[in-house]
């Protein structure tokens, strides 16, 4: 047992320990800074990891593997924990107890998802996809005066638990013919199962688990109200880090363990990529919550990163890494601007008293109204997030798109469809700068705003705020370096 | 007559339809958990049954993290439904209405 791959794992898991240990001790008044001990501990894990690379292979008997594209989502896993610590030091007065319990969930969900970056066995699988999902129950309820976070919770709950029920379901079918739990093993044999129902009807089941983890229809029903009643941070995390999570199980199911079924799966993709750039993009439109209509606006992205896996090539898979990379800096960036700019406003914390039912009504869209004037920095941030999501060139958004529909379009002379979903993705980019850009209406050109004050914003977010345009204009301008990066990642997932 | 493999199955697919039917009709939130439970554990006998009959342990140890995975998550699913009983005096599915359109 080679016990230098887990290094990633190892530190994240004893900095959380530290951290909960570290409250025992800490006077109240400076819990919240732990969150920065925190972003400083995954900094220094981050940077270790980019000096000393840990050596490719596998351990635990082949069920964890350490891998191009384990590295690499281990990186954006870490980076995507780092700026969210910094958003929920920002949210500390909005949690009444146990922020620290906060910060080291927060962590824990992340050794959760760097384990899924790296697992090579449906056991590996179901555990890293549990600790997340059970750590998000936790996060999203956080909140426990506001009602509006218990009902997420019990909602995230309900459906995540009856996501894991199909899953697991699915992964005893697929043992029971198989034969086996791993990944390598299961490939070999896969082959002779291509038209067997009960091992494709089990295949399905994990498919549906994953599909719930990454809200892509007929999955994604909890996504708008978890986002909307979750606190801030977490929806953030829940967009960025759980989201990409599922992908990278999903590229692994699909790619390693039955490469031979997905090359027949490609219809079934295209239908369900379509259906929920579709839906997310219309439902987005009549929203009036932002959280709410980034809530959808994230089931259309999942819909675009699913046409890129339903190119089923290598220059698919690695649109979708890049994709990711864009999509990390971009909703992270419009996050911290949401979670500082809505919670400056007074009464953000209302008791969800029966007349109006724990609503936030402050975070509706004209809450941003005036921001321009409130803080530039936030307004500037939060407009080129929305620009890059709704695919304008020069941003991140646009580029990963192009490589997306580029993806597909090569494999369209083969098949048709291909033509049908790239159109489709492409009406549903328009759409997508109908809301985006009322949202930025909003900010820039609402008559009368209510609230001129200035918005504070701290040293730490003004780094993490720059950061983020730093990534989406580097991104969009400046591909090939992590054009490269994605294309490594792969090479090994498709040899 | 023996009991075979199909047997065990059977029994499975039914407890899991079982289960799935009850988080479909019931609004109890706590009935909802159980049928959720049920699922997980017709999960459970199906792999140890494909164990027992295809000579390899790796489902019975399967079901062990399964076991704990679901034990942990009920702690937190009943955390969660006490915590919103205390708030809103309910465990009906259908008395979620705060977070809609």
């Amino acid at each position: 047992m080679n016990l230098l791959l887990l290094v990633h794992e190892w530190s994240v898991i004893a900095l959380a320990l530290a951290l909960l240990l570290a409250d025992l001790w800490l006077p109240l008044s400076s819990k919240r800074k732990l969150g920065y001990a925190a972003v400083a501990g995954l900094v220094v894990i981050l940077l270790y990891g980019i000096i000393k690379p840990p050596p490719y292979g596998t351990t635990f008997g082949g069920m964890y593997v350490m891998d191009g594209l384990a590295l690499f989502f281990k990186r954006f896993f870490i980076s995507a924990a780092i700026l969210v610590l910094l958003m929920s030091v920002e949210f500390a007065d909005h949690i009444e107890t146990g922020i620290a319990e906060y910060y080291a969930l927060i962590l824990f969900a992340l050794s959760g998802m760097l384990f899924a970056s790296s697992a090579n066995d449906f056991s590996l699988l179901f555990v890293s996809l549990e600790l997340i999902t059970v750590t998000f129950y936790v996060l999203t309820s956080f909140q426990r005066a506001r009602l509006a976070s218990l009902e997420a919770g019990v909602k995230y709950l309900i459906i995540g638990a009856l996501s894991t029920g199909f899953t697991v379901f699915g992964i005893a079918l697929v043992y029971g013919l198989g034969k086996t739990l791993n990944f390598g093993q299961l490939a070999a044999v896969a082959g002779q199962f291509k038209s067997n129902p009960v091992f494709l009807f089990g295949l399905l089941l994990v498919l549906t688990g994953l599909g719930f983890k990454i809200a892509a229809f007929p999955f994604q029903i909890w996504a708008p109200d978890v986002y909307q009643g979750a606190p801030s941070p977490t929806t953030a995390f829940l967009a960025v880090g759980s989201k990409a999570a599922g992908f990278v199980l999903l590229l692994r199911v699909l790619f390693t363990a039955v490469p031979q079924i997905a090359l027949e799966w490609s219809r079934l993709l295209i239908v369900i990529s379509a259906i929920t750039i579709l839906y997310g993009n219309l439902c987005a439109i009549p929203q009036r919550n932002i959280k709410r209509l980034l809530g959808y606006s994230s089931i259309a992205h999942a819909g675009y990163m699913l046409l890129g896996i339903s190119a089923l090539s290598a220059a698919g898979q690695s649109a979708v890494l890049y994709y990711l990379s864009g999509y990390l800096v971009t909703v992270l960036g419009a996050f911290t601007v949401i979670c500082i700019a809505l919670q400056s406003r007074p009464a953000e914390r209302d008791e969800g008293g029966p007349s109006h039912g724990g609503l936030d009504f402050n975070e509706d869209i004209s809450s941003l109204a005036g921001l321009n004037q409130r803080s530039p920095l936030l307004a500037a941030t939060i407009t080129l997030a929305l620009v890059s999501l709704a695919g304008i060139p020069p941003l991140a958004g646009f580029l990963g798109k192009f490589l997306l529909f580029k993806a597909a379009l090569a494999q369209a002379p083969a098949q048709h469809a291909y033509y049908w979903l790239v159109a489709i993705a492409i009406a549903g980019v328009v759409i997508s700068i109908y809301y985006y850009f009322g949202l930025i209406r909003a900010i820039y050109w609402s008559k009368d705003p209510a609230d001129l004050s200035p918005i504070r914003t701290s040293i730490p977010i003004r780094i993490s705020l720059c950061a983020c345009i730093i990534g989406m204009l580097y991104l969009g301008i400046r591909p090939n370096l992590f054009v490269k990066f994605a294309a490594d990642a792969i090479q090994k997932l498709t040899s | 007559m023996t009991i075979g493999l199909n047997h065990y199955l059977v029994v499975s697919i039914m407890l899991f339809c079982v289960g799935l039917f009850g988080v479909i009709v019931r609004r109890n939130l706590l009935v909802i958990y159980m049928g959720l439970e049920l699922m997980l554990n017709a999960a459970n006998l199906a792999l140890v049954a494909f164990s027992r009959f295809n000579d390899n342990l790796d489902g019975q140890v399967f079901v062990f993290f399964i076991i704990t995975v679901a034990a942990a998550e009920v702690a937190v699913g009943l955390a969660l439904i006490v915590a919103l009983y205390r708030k809103r005096q309910t465990v009906h599915a259908e008395d979620l209405t705060t977070l809609r359109l």
